[in-house]
């Protein structure tokens, strides 16, 4: 544990087993942190706590706020947010944009692959059971060629630092990866708090995102459409990232419609409009599969639109993502994605992959069920940290629990070891003081018809609760702006 | 524009200018009873009587009526429809199934708005804040149209909450005139001298912010005939039922550019209503003032009708 001098934080402990991003083993201050140190040293405690509360209320007059599915009350809460940014240089950014945007684009030629021709499985690269087991597989998109050849037109790779200082990916999400517009909140409440900051460093704008994402969806545009009109379709206002789906809207002036406002007439969708029907050529769409048309997945689906499956076999409509895209994001694929992408783009992964135990193998099922306690277990299948265990937080109670889950369905779960993930020194309201606390990064990119586009920045999560691993908004994490760093 | 949204925005209009209305109604009527000419204007019973009876709750004239009920029930009361809360509550989600359309500075401003209502105490309220509240409520929404006014592209986004806004407007300011006719008539021949009738006009002129403006035009004490002349014929007095008529439309005529008009579209029966208006005169209407109101409400009945059929349809 040692102290650091400087009046913010001077009551910093550090512990020197994690890998802090901003102090090196020796407790020295990181070159590129330096400047930044000193800027926030300036400031009183009592300065930051105002300026803390101020950028909370902005957040709260603004309504960006989420949801919590709780017991019995659904919540309204502020997104937490931490004054204190994350950099990123350009050396190390360099590898996280390439190794993200690597991914997508093995994670899109993989999905093509699964839905015609199997190669990979005929190969033997990967098992058809794999496949075959998986929920998200949907047999509606076998054959069918999504406009452009892209599944994950967005897809949200998080990536972690582990305790040796490389980064890794604990999951790909691109089914409706959410969180790009806590990027550009983040970014404007920093700027509002402590403009002064941007001064000394040079930093890449987040701003950018909305226009990228609405330029790259209109390559996908359907066959024979000049010049198309999009949409965001959301679930609904009392959806939990409903602030998201109009934040995107807004920002790349199109309608944000529900699948009410949607009609499907002779395989080609139309919007209700105060002028009478428009037709709609681009869905990005932010409700899962399964609630897409009830007439083709669950049938008492309210919040779809039904025919618009058919229409989009016919290549009337774009959606983004495709449809089925969840089978590639599953956990279980996730193990094998060096394998994928050695085999479809031959090259070597930029970022590296958790090592993952199968317990759908009975000799990784045994060496998971001996050493539970080492490793965390998690389900395939499930998004926003629900039904994670984490063995070394567990009691030999809980541990018997586990093993029992497992053993009632082992294709369901696998197992990693524990990942140090990196500490990041954050404002702790409770003690008034800065903490170290674990931080991932959800990195955003897009692709389109021969171009593809990452965001420079991302969505740096912080797990609130000390020693947590789980940023999940939903599992009480917070967030920071994240900075990356021009060249020069 | 989705049509759902359209609704929406224009319910956002009417939620954001009812709440107004209500919050002045208790406000002056409350203060200017105080020192009202005569007992019954200055009964508190009377008071509280006229103020649900112009939310659209009224009561029974022997009903005995508690003061701190009375106003918790109009102001903060989550379970009474059509109190402010409500009002602004729903405003508040009509503003959010649309915040892709209108701009942060206006959903920043009806979310405060919204949170100052839901954090104010209701303990406070009812045995001191009565002012300071329905102060602050006027006030914001006031904020809320420079808002609309200011930083909303004028389209038809800000058509639509236009005709909400007016619409809201002329329904409430027809609501106020009824339910001060009323007072009017019951207050009458308590004293029986002419001050107490100015009384209930002058009320009824601030109710709708407008006694400044008349005393500018007319120069002399409010009466009956040209408070009404004032409030509803007047194309000037921005609060008169012909200045709502006007803008209305204005506004529609922005959604529907059609030149000749089909004889069953909104904006038909809008032009219709208006040209009445502009060659009335004041006789026609006090002659029988009861039928008036009803007639007009039910114009602006159709009109809201017919607009739903039109551009609402979803």
């Amino acid at each position: 544990m040692t102290n650091i001098e400087n009046k913010i934080f001077s009551s910093y402990n550090r512990d020197s087993d994690l890998y802090d991003e901003i102090f090196d083993k020796k407790g020295k201050i990181k070159k590129v942190y330096q400047k930044l140190f000193n800027l926030y040293g300036e400031h009183s405690i009592e300065d930051y706590v105002k300026l803390n509360s101020k950028a909370k209320s902005s957040f709260f007059n603004q309504g960006i706020t989420f949801q919590v599915y709780g017991d019995k009350v659904t919540k309204e809460k502020i997104f937490p947010f931490d004054l204190f940014p994350r950099i990123i240089d350009s050396i190390e950014w360099e590898i996280i944009e390439k190794g993200s945007l690597q991914r997508s684009k093995a994670l899109n030629l993989f999905l093509w692959d699964i839905y015609h021709d199997k190669k990979i499985i005929k190969d033997g690269i990967i098992p058809m059971d794999l496949i075959s087991s998986s929920e998200n597989y949907l047999h509606q998109m076998i054959g069918i060629d999504p406009p452009g050849g892209i599944y994950n037109h967005i897809s949200g790779i998080d990536v972690i630092k582990h305790k040796d200082g490389k980064y890794y990916v604990l999951e790909d999400n691109i089914r409706c990866p959410s969180g790009v517009s806590y990027v550009i909140c983040n970014r404007t409440a920093l700027k509002r708090a402590l403009f002064g900051v941007f001064n000394h460093y040079q930093t890449y704008s987040v701003t950018n995102y909305a226009e990228n994402l609405l330029d790259l969806l209109e390559t996908v545009k359907p066959h024979g459409v000049d010049i198309p009109t999009t949409v965001v379709l959301t679930p609904g206002m009392y959806n939990s990232a409903f602030y998201e789906h109009s934040y995107l809207a807004k920002t790349m002036g199109v309608e944000l419609v529900e699948g009410r406002d949607l009609f499907v007439e002779n395989d080609f969708v139309y919007m209700k409009t105060i002028k009478g029907p428009e037709k709609v050529d681009i869905i990005y769409r932010r409700i899962d599969d399964q609630f897409l048309d009830p007439l083709e997945f669950k049938p008492d689906s309210s919040i779809g639109l039904p025919g618009l499956f058919a229409a989009y076999k016919k290549g009337n409509v774009t959606l983004a993502n495709a449809p089925g895209t969840g089978v590639a994001d599953d956990k279980a694929v996730y193990t094998y994605m060096p394998e994928i992408i050695r085999y479809y783009l031959k090259e070597e992964p930029i970022l590296n992959n958790v090592h993952t135990y199968h317990c759908s193998r009975p000799e990784e099922l045994a060496y998971v069920l001996a050493h539970i306690h080492e490793l965390v277990i998690k389900p395939v299948d499930e998004a926003g940290g629900y039904g994670i265990s984490i063995g070394n937080c567990l009691n030999d109670k809980e541990i018997e629990a586990v093993k029992k889950q497992i053993l009632v369905n082992p294709r369901k779960y696998v197992a990693q070891p524990i990942m140090s993930l990196s500490v990041h020194p954050t404002y702790i309201d409770d003690t008034e003081e800065f903490e170290q606390r674990h931080v991932d990064l959800r990195t955003f990119s897009i692709l389109g018809v021969d171009k593809e586009f990452v965001l420079k920045g991302g969505l740096t999560r912080v797990a609130l609760k000390k020693g947590n691993l789980i940023v999940n908004s939903s599992q009480g994490g917070g967030s920071k702006d994240t900075w990356v760093l021009k060249n020069d | 524009m989705l049509a759902r949204v359209a609704n929406n925005l224009f319910w956002m209009g009417r939620y954001i200018e009812r709440s107004e209305h209500i919050a002045r109604y208790l406000n002056v009527n409350y203060f200017s009873s105080l020192d009202a000419p005569n007992q019954l204007s200055q009964s508190r019973q009377f008071v509280l009587k006229s103020m649900l009876y112009m939310v659209g709750d009224p009561q029974e004239d022997d009903a005995i009526l508690l003061e701190e009920e009375v106003l918790f029930k109009i102001a903060l009361d989550q379970n009474t429809h059509f109190s402010i809360i409500n009002n602004v509550k729903v405003a508040r989600e009509n503003a959010n199934s649309a915040r892709d359309l209108i701009s942060t500075e206006l959903y920043e401003a009806i979310n405060k708005f919204y949170h100052f209502i839901l954090n104010y105490d209701s303990e406070k309220f009812v045995k001191s804040g009565l002012h300071d509240f329905t102060v602050h409520v006027t006030e914001m929404t006031d904020i809320l149209r420079g808002k609309i006014r200011g930083t909303l592209l004028h389209d038809s986004v800000y058509a639509i909450i236009m005709l909400g806004i007016n619409v809201e407007r002329a329904t409430q300011i027809i609501r106020i005139i009824n339910t001060k006719y009323n007072d009017a008539l019951k207050s009458q021949g308590s004293y029986g001298d002419k001050s107490s009738k100015s009384f209930e006009w002058t009320t009824l002129l601030k109710c709708a912010e407008s006694y400044d403006m008349m005393r500018r035009y007319y120069k002399k004490a409010p009466s009956s005939f040209s408070t009404l002349e004032f409030l509803i014929l007047n194309p000037n007095c921005p609060r008169s039922i012909m200045n709502c008529l006007n803008q209305i439309y204005v506004n529609i005529k922005v959604l529907d550019t059609t030149t000749n008009y089909n004889k069953n579209s909104a904006a038909f029966l809008v032009g219709k209503v208006r040209a009445e208006f502009e060659y009335k005169n004041i006789e026609e209407i006090e002659g029988d003032i009861q039928l008036f109101i009803e007639k007009i409400l039910d114009s602006l009945l159709q009109i809201s009708l017919k607009m739903e059929k039109e551009f609402f349809n979803y």
